[in-house]
């Protein structure tokens, strides 16, 4: 095992280096140079080519993506990341501050998909083609079909401003910061409208798995001696139905990520994916590429928890 | 031997009896995929419901001239009017005006014309990618394979959504085509690992084998003989694709990094409803209500089409 998570560790180190090469691509080549922010009336040519040299922008493409990338892998030093040109803060920091409240927010949808679409999906199974199967299909249906930026705006409207019952923006009231049930509070309106699209496309494929395995020899055989339904059910159905399902982890992670980034700017919550998107708005880029290597970290460690997840549940599969 | 023997019976029964001959035209495979698809209802309604969307975008608009962006001032968050002014002209506004004047039946009309054009747009690049990488890898394999495979594991670990943001926003400028190819560079690695997944499996197969003895060029054996077959995949995955290119150019102008006023985009609306929400309700259901249209019509068009063209898959 822990020579399969090695080499798995290893496999992923040319995968993020793709993705620091594109990110970095991404800012090299985007529109306007990094002294540009410096270009006012008073400064004279010889101080823009002292920042020329001082940043090493006169250095080959090549050097300049090294002299980045030997510091950008060195993240226990606070001004390895660089720093915001918006505040001057260093990005780690900025990073650490925030990251917590988008785990928190993804964390809690990926719960709470789970919890409702691995019922949702058995029911529909079990009682194939009954009222139950048909409402909980056309619901999946209708829930896969409204994006989750578009929920988000109506659960804001409906939920927030004209029922009133949940706050509309932020993690946080005011004078109650860090009361859990404040945060519960919050976190209701941006975990459904995330969580809603992944409950509809989870619970389809539940269903689907589960169906499958009802159809075994071994469940028939488990029905023919005397097994009660519900033992058949949950014992011998379900353990081996929910182990495909443990792949969708690591595939909801990444849509998790991409979706926390819209649905954080919407109801304004204060994780790294409203930051994301203000850094992009501002052209921070120090904090963009941030937010484009974290995105690529987290969706590498959810395929490689998915993964191992998936060996650990499924006997069958040999770690070699 | 017993196929020639059952040959034999059959031409002497014909040569007894010619009139036993089946005269029913043999059906080609596309003959047969539409029939299936004609039998399936949600299908059929979907593509009816896009068509509808289709022809309402470019009859609309070109039915109220410039209505879709004239902000008239007496008629900001006025109601539905149908008729004509006193000097003959025609006004049609069943959904009335929104909160700048504009009519918003025109205005949804333009948005999703709008919408519609980015989605299919983006989805002919993510074909064409797909296509040319997918085909690549899975005709060579071996090193090239591996190669592209990785660059598509690459391209996957990337926060698809944000790139987009970033690429539109620092090169955009509210630009169309920016938005197209955004859309298109970062959304063809489903597309690829499909066409490659079919051409591993067609690279095998006799008749490819056949050909590549004859001496056909690589390019020729892709487009000629493994091309065709590889298909249903891609048209499922380019009838889903309009809709997910749909809804990311939606939630971009959303955002306010897409198109912007006066031009429409069911995004932009959706922004500019959130402001007028008391006065004008409405505004937040129209374009909401056409791209969950959009979303549904084609999901159950992408499933009709793959039952129609692949009935094994079911």
């Amino acid at each position: 095992m822990a020579g399969y998570m090695a080499r798995r560790l290893v496999q992923a180190v040319p995968i993020l280096l793709g993705v620091a090469v594109i990110s970095f691509g991404l800012i090299y080549l985007a529109p306007g140079d990094p002294i540009d922010r410096f270009r006012t009336p008073t400064i004279r040519p010889e101080q823009l080519e002292g920042l020329v040299r001082l940043y090493g922008l006169d250095k080959p493409l090549h050097e300049q993506f090294w002299s980045w990338l030997s510091t950008y892998v060195q993240v226990w030093r606070t001004e390895a990341w660089g720093y915001s040109f918006l505040d001057g803060q260093p990005v780690l920091h900025k990073i650490a501050e925030r990251l917590p409240a988008t785990l928190l927010l993804g964390g809690t949808a990926l719960l709470v998909t789970v919890a409702v679409a691995i019922p949702l999906g058995i029911l529909a199974a079990v009682k194939q083609y009954s009222w139950a199967d048909r409402l909980i299909s056309s619901l999946a249906t209708i829930g896969y079909a409204i994006p989750s930026f578009l929920l988000g705006l109506y659960l804001l409207f409906f939920g927030g401003v004209v029922l009133g019952w949940f706050p509309l923006f932020g993690m946080e009231s005011f004078g109650r910061e860090g009361d859990p049930v404040d945060i519960a509070w919050h976190l209701v309106l941006p975990v459904s409208s995330l969580a809603v699209q992944q409950i509809a496309g989870w619970s389809r494929y539940v269903r689907a798995s589960m169906l499958e395995v009802l159809h075994q020899d071994f469940v028939r055989t488990a029905h023919a001696k005397g097994l009660t339904a519900r033992r058949v059910t949950f014992k011998h159905a379900l353990r081996n139905a929910l182990i495909p399902i443990i792949t969708l982890i690591g595939l909801t992670i990444p849509s998790l990520l991409a979706g926390a980034a819209i649905t954080e700017a919407i109801f304004s919550y204060p994780g790294v994916g409203q930051m994301g998107v203000q850094a992009v708005t501002n052209r921070d880029y120090p904090v963009v590429l941030a937010f484009v290597m974290i995105g690529g970290i987290g969706v590498i460690i959810g395929n490689l928890v998915a993964d191992i997840a998936y060996a650990v549940a499924d006997p069958r599969i040999k770690l070699g | 031997m017993a196929h020639l023997d059952t040959v034999a019976r059959r031409i002497g029964e014909l040569e007894a009896d010619p009139e036993s001959l089946d005269r029913t035209p043999v059906r080609t495979y596309w003959e047969l995929a539409r029939g299936r698809f004609l039998r399936n209802r949600l299908a059929v309604a979907g593509l009816m419901v896009l068509v509808l969307m289709v022809v309402a975008s470019i009859a609309i608009p070109a039915l109220t001239g410039d209505a879709w962006r004239t902000a008239l001032l007496a008629k900001v968050n006025a109601p539905p009017e149908v008729g004509t002014t006193a000097d003959g002209q025609l006004v049609f506004a069943p959904l009335g005006y929104s909160d700048i004047g504009q009519n918003v039946l025109a205005r949804v009309a333009k948005a999703t014309g709008t919408s519609l054009s980015i989605g299919v747009a983006a989805v002919v690049i993510i074909v064409v990618l797909g296509i040319g990488i997918g085909s690549v890898a899975g005709y060579f394999g071996g090193w090239v394979d591996n190669l592209l495979m990785r660059f598509v594991d690459i391209v996957l670990s990337l926060p698809g959504l944000f790139i987009i943001l970033a690429l539109v926003s620092f090169w955009g400028g509210g630009s169309i085509w920016v938005i197209i190819i955004a859309i298109g560079i970062t959304g063809w690695t489903l597309a690829a690992r499909l066409v490659r997944a079919e051409f591993l499996r067609l690279r095998e197969a006799d008749y490819v084998q056949a050909a590549r003895a004859l001496g056909a060029s690589p390019l020729r054996i892709i487009g000629r003989h493994m091309l065709p077959p590889a298909m249903a995949p891609i048209i499922v995955a380019a009838t889903l694709g309009v809709a997910d290119s749909v809804v990311v150019e939606a939630a971009l102008s959303f955002l306010g990094f897409g198109i912007s006023q006066p031009e429409a985009s069911l995004g932009n609306m959706l922004t500019e409803a959130q402001t007028y929400f008391f006065r004008n309700p409405w505004l937040v259901v129209w374009p909401g209500l056409v791209l969950v249209m959009i979303v549904m019509s084609a999901s159950f068009l992408g499933d009709g089409v793959r039952d129609a063209l692949d009935p094994r898959q079911r």
